[in-house]
């Protein structure tokens, strides 16, 4: 009886600690602490699949997450999965601290299952190489309008055909003038990225060299911006960047001051909560200039990435998979925020039938053209972005269209600063 | 007798026996190794990582004085240089003048002073984040209370933020507003501490109100003055919350202090070795002006006996 009893233990014992021996821990870092609870339930999800796997979830503020993961990259303690922007793919999968995961996207991905253009944003070298992370979401500029206010002018509202003289047209009937005042606004922008790139890339411009390492905007490029800076300058059918300080550039659109507007997608949130039910908005695609085409689309992926250092990089993946698709549910993007995971993207859900805009299906349709942007090392140094706005690009139209500087002036300025900047990280 | 010496004598004798001087270090030592760790040690390591090129995650590279000759020959650091003493030159005086009116003013005994002064110092005690917003409403060009203001009088104001112009002085206007009422208190505390017997021999001695102010009451406060000086300076290039919420150091680099362009190169860029050649060369310039005004000061500071 007593052997008997000595053997139950040693198996009871056997077993516990080969089931500990198979339990892993991995950590997983994300930016968006507002959707942890969401986030915490997917996770718990993806532990029920696995039992042997179990997910340190960390959520992290956006304006320290980049700080505190560079730091946790020099200390090599990387969570095993973490949120990565495009903004900054480049720069990590160049420095070694991404895991390629073209093997496990070959063999274990269903690529039809996602807009497929998201995974060349992921690539390393750019555009060319292998894949370094998995997109969950995606954005794209879009053209916001106030349906209200084309009523009220007589005026279709603009769609996949609209050009630029479609356009300006638009813009001008909407600019309304009273006692030699500008009551409203046809359009807004200033020199940010979201507002000027669209433009861009649906008149066949680009940015920089064909290799990425320069810059050095093309004929239709410059086309675009001069375009672009003239609509304040010249038709005065927008304002100067300086007659709005005060008030935040995502709320000129829907405090009713201006009535189009191109910026991301994401705005929908915003525009929903600012609007309410004053005035009736759409979205359409940002219109296409003289040598462009409606094919092409300017836009960047959010993705999930896997440290190279990682010691269980299939549980890792199997974690990344499920977390940039299949795990996910609707109610953990900000409305305008787009999965990547089309089963999700084509869901009831995503359309938000009842809610403004109702074209929310255009992003769909749009999902399917060719996506690019011209997201380098060093990008919000020569773009000018976020805190540093005033800088390269961003300042220098800016500066065009509040009249301080000529647009040959500011493009010289931009080009010999930016490529500075650039030569810095290309050498 | 020196104080305590019949408690040494007394009952604590023996329950002393074991104290020696160096115990006392073991007291202030969680304080040093703060200061050390937390303090010294960072603005030893910045120093070094000055001459280094740094992105966090690749160690750092030795790169001699590259930082500092990229610096020097770059002629937006001269802007930025300019930025820093313009505001510098704007905040200081005001700050003391305004500062010193106020702590005059509430220097006074009439019913309710305390709700004044609580008044005055409000801004100080508000979060930079809130103040930058709401005077970045008030200063809109087009939809502010002030433009709007000025429009009765058919003064069309510029655009106080959105001017390479005016947008470094609006700021340095808010940044007034904001820590006038703090410079009010240090004032005013040397202001209480001036004796009373001296105004009332002046008043016997037939002084009006103003040679008062003038000759016993600035001559007694210099002392507060000569600190008051030095804070306002330290604190004048301290700017950076303020410009993150109003102007984010543009249009262009027109409101772009040192310290934000170290923020700009550290935490946005990740240039932390650049970043770390400009703070050196902000610390030399606060370090080199406290210098020198140390050694101004017996000039025109005077210690009551």
């Amino acid at each position: 009886m007593k052997k008997i009893g000595w053997i139950v233990l040693l198996m009871i014992s056997l077993l516990v600690f080969t089931t500990m021996a198979e339990q892993i821990t991995l950590r997983y870092w994300m930016w968006d602490p507002s959707i942890k609870a969401k986030v915490q339930a997917a996770v718990g999800r993806f532990e029920s699949i696995h039992p042997n796997i179990k997910v340190e979830l960390t959520t992290i503020e956006p304006r320290d997450y980049w700080t505190k993961l560079r730091i946790m990259a020099s200390t090599n303690k990387l969570p095993d999965v973490f949120n990565m922007s495009s903004g900054y793919i480049e720069e990590w999968s160049a420095n070694g601290l991404l895991l390629d995961i073209q093997k496990y996207v070959d063999t274990d991905l269903k690529i039809s299952d996602y807009f497929a253009s998201l995974f060349n944003m992921a690539k390393y070298p750019k555009g060319t190489g292998d894949i370094y992370a998995l997109p969950f979401a995606w954005v794209t500029p879009v053209l916001f309008f106030n349906k209200t206010a084309f009523d009220k002018a007589g005026l279709s509202y603009p769609d996949e055909n609209w050009n630029w003289f479609d356009f300006l047209n638009a813009a001008e009937k909407l600019t309304i003038v009273e006692k030699g005042k500008v009551k409203r606004w046809g359009f807004w922008l200033y020199g940010r990225y979201a507002n000027v790139e669209p433009w861009i890339y649906r008149d066949g411009g680009h940015l920089l060299s064909p290799d990425k390492k320069r810059f050095a905007p093309d004929k239709n490029a410059i086309e675009t911006m001069e375009f672009l800076t003239k609509l304040v300058t010249t038709y005065k059918v927008a304002p100067m960047k300086k007659d709005m300080t005060g008030v935040r550039s995502q709320d000129v659109f829907p405090l009713g001051m201006a009535a189009m507007w191109v910026d991301g997608s994401w705005n929908i949130e915003n525009n929903r909560s600012l609007i309410g039910n004053k005035f009736k908005w759409g979205i359409a695609p940002v219109p296409v200039g003289p040598h462009g085409s409606k094919k092409i689309l300017y836009a960047w992926p959010d993705m999930i990435a896997i440290s190279a250092k990682t010691a269980h990089p299939e549980e890792a993946w199997e974690l990344a998979k499920f977390m940039s698709g299949p795990g996910l549910t609707m109610n953990m993007y900000m409305a305008g925020k787009i999965p990547s995971y089309k089963p999700l993207a084509d869901s009831a859900a995503f359309l938000e039938k009842g809610k403004q805009p109702s074209e929310k299906g255009i992003l769909l349709q749009l999902g399917k053209d060719e996506m690019v942007n011209s997201f380098t090392k060093g990008w919000s140094e020569w773009r000018g972005y976020g805190a540093a706005e005033g800088l390269g690009l961003n300042g220098a139209l800016d500066a065009v269209m509040n009249g301080e500087m000529s647009f040959q002036e500011a493009m010289q300025k931009v080009t010999s600063y930016a490529n500075r900047v650039l030569s810095r990280y290309y050498k | 007798m020196p104080p305590f010496s019949n408690l040494r004598g007394g009952f604590l004798k023996k329950g002393l026996k074991w104290y020696r001087p160096w115990h006392a270090w073991v007291f202030i030592l969680p304080a040093l190794l703060g200061l050390f760790v937390f303090r010294l040690g960072p603005i030893i390591f910045a120093f070094f990582m000055s001459f280094t090129h740094w992105d966090i995650f690749s160690p750092p590279d030795w790169v001699g004085f590259s930082n500092y000759a990229e610096m020097f020959s770059d002629p937006t650091f001269w802007t930025m240089l300019k930025n820093t003493f313009i505001f510098s030159g704007i905040y200081v005086p005001s700050v003391m003048v305004i500062g010193l009116v106020l702590a005059v003013l509430v220097n006074q005994k009439f019913r309710g002073v305390n709700t004044f002064r609580a008044i005055f110092f409000s801004p100080v005690v508000t979060s930079a984040v809130a103040i930058g917003l709401v005077w970045g409403w008030l200063l809109s060009p087009k939809y502010g209370l002030l433009n709007n203001f000025l429009q009765l009088f058919n003064v069309a104001g510029p655009s106080w933020l959105g001017d390479p112009k005016w947008a470094l002085m609006s700021i340095a206007f808010v940044m007034t507003w904001k820590m006038a009422g703090y410079y009010m208190i240090l004032f005013l505390a040397g202001l209480q501490d001036i004796p009373v017997v001296l105004y009332e021999a002046s008043r016997i001695d037939g002084a009006t109100p103003k040679q008062t102010f003038w000759h016993v009451t600035l001559p007694l406060l210099s002392p507060t003055t000569f600190f008051v000086l030095i804070i306002a300076i330290i604190d004048s290039f301290r700017n950076f919350q303020i410009i993150y919420t109003m102007t984010r150091g543009g249009p262009g680099v027109s409101s772009t202090t040192l310290v934000y362009s170290i923020y700009q190169n550290a935490f946005v860029f990740y240039r932390m070795g650049y970043a770390s050649a400009i703070a050196y060369v902000l610390l030399a310039i606060v370090g080199g002006i406290t210098l020198a005004n140390f050694y101004l000061k017996k000039r025109w500071v005077k210690y009551q006996s």
